[in-house]
């Protein structure tokens, strides 16, 4: 049971998430069209670019599941109305913050 | 689509079968025609107790895999009617669900796949016990402990 | 306690089997994630914000020193050491990989323990009060029941693909801890005039976006006819609970929609429609075999007063107090039934640590004959310690973080993952807790304030148990803005009833201090010390609080 994510308008800049088949972890996808744990290395996409990364993110099913487009500014910082919940993903628990990826090293603290 | 029936891939006889308004008209009319039905999730396995002895085949129609009331129409069928003839699931029948139906009843099934047989026969081994007695005449564990 | 014979082992075993090549076919390409879904749901594997989450049940909440042992294994091997307990007496690992899975299922396996049906539309595990077998409130040990219950319902071949999922506790005491009146169906034992016992049926309980209270549909079936009577239930519902809309699909709806009386006619055909052919067996042999599990352990015979015990309670103030809070009368004398407080002050609650796994499994073996229980409010217990053993036990939990004095205090918060870890989540849950905690930190004032139950779901889908909370917060999303909703009144109890709605949402920020105004609402309405704050708003009515929950500025 997924939670259905807000739509987006075509103009607003977006990246693809995920999570990895395998391990469950969060993931965006980059401009080569592979996966990274890290928000950082995401492509930020727009218009019709989003939704062949959407779609080409839809075919990955051997590497990713349930991918969808979240909100992101023109240079890839989280925003828009699930900032929280899209912040929580892609740094870690609000509890806990030795389980973020920082703590981990998969990105920058 | 491939029938599995007792393990095997068979050719599957039926063309148009009638679901169960026409079917009851007809074999009020005519009982001797009335030998295979297909049952709808919404429909009453109890209204077939007339014809039990004469079906050959009721075909039970799972539109989605998820919608359970076809286990409780066999199992309906099997132990309170006595229906001896076969019961085939249709629809949105899938491997993984191929165990729960042997067990209430169904002894048929379409499976949209190609190696139906293999995937029939690798399902049905999955388990060597079962809790509960069932349609498949398990008598269930709770019986074999003391057995 | 029950243990596996050689059927249950090879079940165990092979459902570990049957899941490891259902996620060898997902990561392989065979069957595609639509297809692996409900495989992964029937067996507790779900997808949460930062990781898979694999639910492991732990039925009717009892286990042994060597599978809490697993646990914390697990956590240090699979996650990262930690387990959180779940409402429903299940363990939850937030972090375990999917490809590591099987593996887990196989070293559960090994100390008779699996995830089967801890998720799915199918009857989940089933679960009963925590103190069962040491009260001497209950009118026998309901356990036997509840493992025949476990047993009946694993892969039943009818009941696994209802209309939704299925829940159903189990009770003997009056005092009903389980939350049996918001379950699908609760069961209560009783004895009826012939002196037999029996079980009075409640059915339509839940909690959810419609919450129910549940309706008593039998006063008492005989346990040899409950199994037979509990399929005509879930046939009945079965064939007519809706399909149409999930969040109509529980059989609350079905039940309020016919209406208690034709849903008990409905019940009562279908169970008077059974043929022989139809029955399940269930050889009193069986039945003896099963229930000789849940014997009384070999106690020892004692003073109902322990010396040792009042002199420890006399040097040291903190461990009386303890005493007080945490530990309850067992029904043998010179025993004591201690609950193990997984909320510390500040930390997430119901989250143990492997260490503290570790550390609970040894003290159950040393001090509790091996039993330890985890509670649907997500705690542990110890279900059967000497008195004169209390002192020792108390030291080497409060070293390990684990001897908080708050039993069913306003510290004792029941709190969903939240928004920190579940993807429905509307709103974080724990943080709030851990406000609420600080706040009311001080343990003499929270005794001052004496029992009082906060429930906090994350979102509608009440896994917090918000409805019924004495005081209920339940987390919601405005315009991408955390809003906490408050409801007084609600209980779980054997008067289970639903909170109200106070009326607007709060400001994570504001909630403690507005739940400040309404203890001291309490404290100056409250007719005495004794008077509970539930029993005090049942009196005065929601008013006095609704207006200090608002008095700010
Ligand atoms: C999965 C779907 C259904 C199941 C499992 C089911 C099951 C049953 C059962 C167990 C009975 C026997 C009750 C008794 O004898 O006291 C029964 C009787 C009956 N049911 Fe159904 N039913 C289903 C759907 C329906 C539907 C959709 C209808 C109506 C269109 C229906 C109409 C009836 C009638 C009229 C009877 C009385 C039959 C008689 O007395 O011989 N049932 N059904
Ligand atoms: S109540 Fe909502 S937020 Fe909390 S665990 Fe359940 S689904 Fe998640």
């Amino acid at each position: 049971m997924t939670s259905v994510r807000p739509k987006l308008k075509a103009d607003i800049p977006k990246v693809i998430t995920a999570w990895d088949v395998a391990t469950g972890a969060t993931v965006y996808q980059t401009a080569d069209r592979n996966w990274s744990e890290n928000i950082a290395d995401a492509e930020v996409v727009v218009g019709e670019a989003a939704d062949a990364a959407l779609e080409a993110a839809q075919g990955d099913e051997l590497r990713i599941l349930d991918p969808y487009v979240m909100e992101v500014t023109a240079d890839g910082e989280v925003t828009g109305r699930e900032t929280l919940r899209e912040t929580i993903r892609a740094t870690g628990p609000t509890t806990h913050t030795e389980f973020h990826k920082a703590a981990r090293g998969v990105v920058d603290a | 689509m491939p029938l599995v029936k007792n393990g095997e891939v068979t050719a599957n006889p039926h063309g148009e079968v009638l679901t169960l308004e026409p079917f009851l008209e007809i074999a009020a009319a005519d009982p001797k025609d009335a030998v295979i039905v297909r049952l709808m999730p919404d429909d009453c396995p109890l209204q077939l107790e007339p014809f039990i002895e004469q079906l050959e085949v009721v075909e039970i129609s799972f539109p989605r895999y998820a919608d359970g009331r076809g286990y409780s129409q066999a199992q309906l069928l099997r132990r309170r009617l006595g229906y001896k003839g076969e019961i085939r699931a249709v629809g949105d029948v899938l491997r993984d669900q191929l165990l729960f139906m042997l067990r209430s009843g169904f002894d048929a099934f379409e499976l949209g796949r190609e190696d139906a047989a293999q995937a029939f026969a690798a399902a049905s081994r999955e388990y060597s016990h079962f809790y509960q007695p069932a349609a498949d005449g398990e008598s269930g564990v709770f019986a074999r402990r003391h057995s | 306690m029950y243990r596996y014979d050689e059927f249950d082992a090879q079940i165990v075993r092979e459902r570990a089997a049957q899941f490891r090549g259902q996620v060898e076919r997902r990561l392989s390409g065979d069957i595609t994630e639509d297809q692996f879904k409900p495989l992964r749901l029937m067996n507790g594997v779900y997808l949460q914000l930062h990781a898979y989450m694999l639910r492991i049940a732990i039925p009717y909440g009892t286990l042994r020193g060597e599978q809490m042992r697993k646990f914390a294994h697990i956590a240090r091997k699979y996650d990262k050491g930690y387990g959180h307990w779940t409402t429903r007496q299940n363990i939850q690992f937030n972090w375990v990989a999917l490809k590591d899975i099987p593996d887990v299922l196989d070293e559960l396996a090994e100390v008779e323990m699996h995830a089967i049906q801890t998720s799915g539309n199918c009857i989940r595990n089933t679960t009963s009060d925590q103190f069962a077998g040491a009260t001497a409130e209950e009118i026998e040990d309901p356990r036997p029941w509840c493992e025949i219950i476990r047993q009946w319902s694993t892969f039943h071949p009818e009941f696994s693909f209802l209309p939704r999922k299925f829940k159903i506790a189990v009770t003997a005491a009056e005092n009903d801890r389980a939350a049996i009146r918001v379950h699908d169906i609760g069961l209560h034992m009783r004895r009826n005039d012939a002196g037999e016992t029996g079980f009075e049926v409640i059915v339509g309980g839940g909690q959810g976006r419609t919450p129910h209270v549940g309706v008593t549909i039998k006063p008492f079936v005989a346990k040899d006819q409950l199994l037979d009577y509990l399929e005509a239930v879930m046939r009945v519902y079965n064939r007519f609970g809706r399909r149409d809309n999930k969040y109509k699909a529980r059989i609350k709806i079905l039940v309020s929609e016919t209406g208690a009386e034709e849903f008990t006619r409905l019940v009562d055909e279908e169970f008077e429609a059974q043929r022989d052919a139809e029955k399940i067996v269930l050889p009193q042999a069986e039945v003896d075999r099963i229930t000789q599990y849940f014997a009384p352990p070999a106690f020892e015979d004692l003073p109902d007063t322990s010396d040792v015990l009042e002199a420890a309670k006399a040097k040291d103030d903190a461990f009386a107090r303890w005493v007080r809070v945490n530990v309850r009368p067992h029904k043998q004398a010179g025993y004591g039934i201690v609950t193990i407080s997984c909320k510390p002050i500040g930390a997430p609650p119901g989250d143990v640590t492997d260490t503290q796994m570790d550390v609970t499994a040894d003290l159950a073996e040393r001090y509790s004959l091996d039993e330890i229980r985890i509670t649907h409010e997500q705690n542990m217990v110890l279900p059967h310690v000497k008195l004169d053993d209390l002192f020792d036990l108390y030291q080497e939990l409060d070293s390990a973080g684990l001897a908080t004095a708050n039993y069913e205090l306003i510290s004792d918060i029941i709190c969903c993952p939240g928004l920190d870890y579940c993807n429905l989540a509307n709103a974080r849950s724990i943080p709030v807790a851990q406000d609420l905690q600080n706040t009311f930190a001080d343990l003499e004032r929270q005794d001052d304030i004496g029992e009082l139950k906060i429930k906090i779901s994350g979102c509608i889908n009440a896994c917090g148990h918000h409805h019924v909370g004495h005081i209920g917060i339940l987390g919601v999303d405005r315009k991408g803005e955390e809003f906490y909703q408050i409801t007084f009144g609600g209980r779980a109890d054997e008067k289970a009833a639903i909170g109200q709605i106070a009326g607007p949402g709060l400001r994570a920020e504001d909630v403690p201090s507005a739940l400040e105004r309404v203890i001291e609402t309490y404290r100056e309405v409250r007719s005495s010390k004794d008077e509970r704050f539930i029993d005090a708003l049942e009196r005065v009515g929601h008013d006095p609080f609704k207006e200090a929950l608002y008095a700010a500025g």
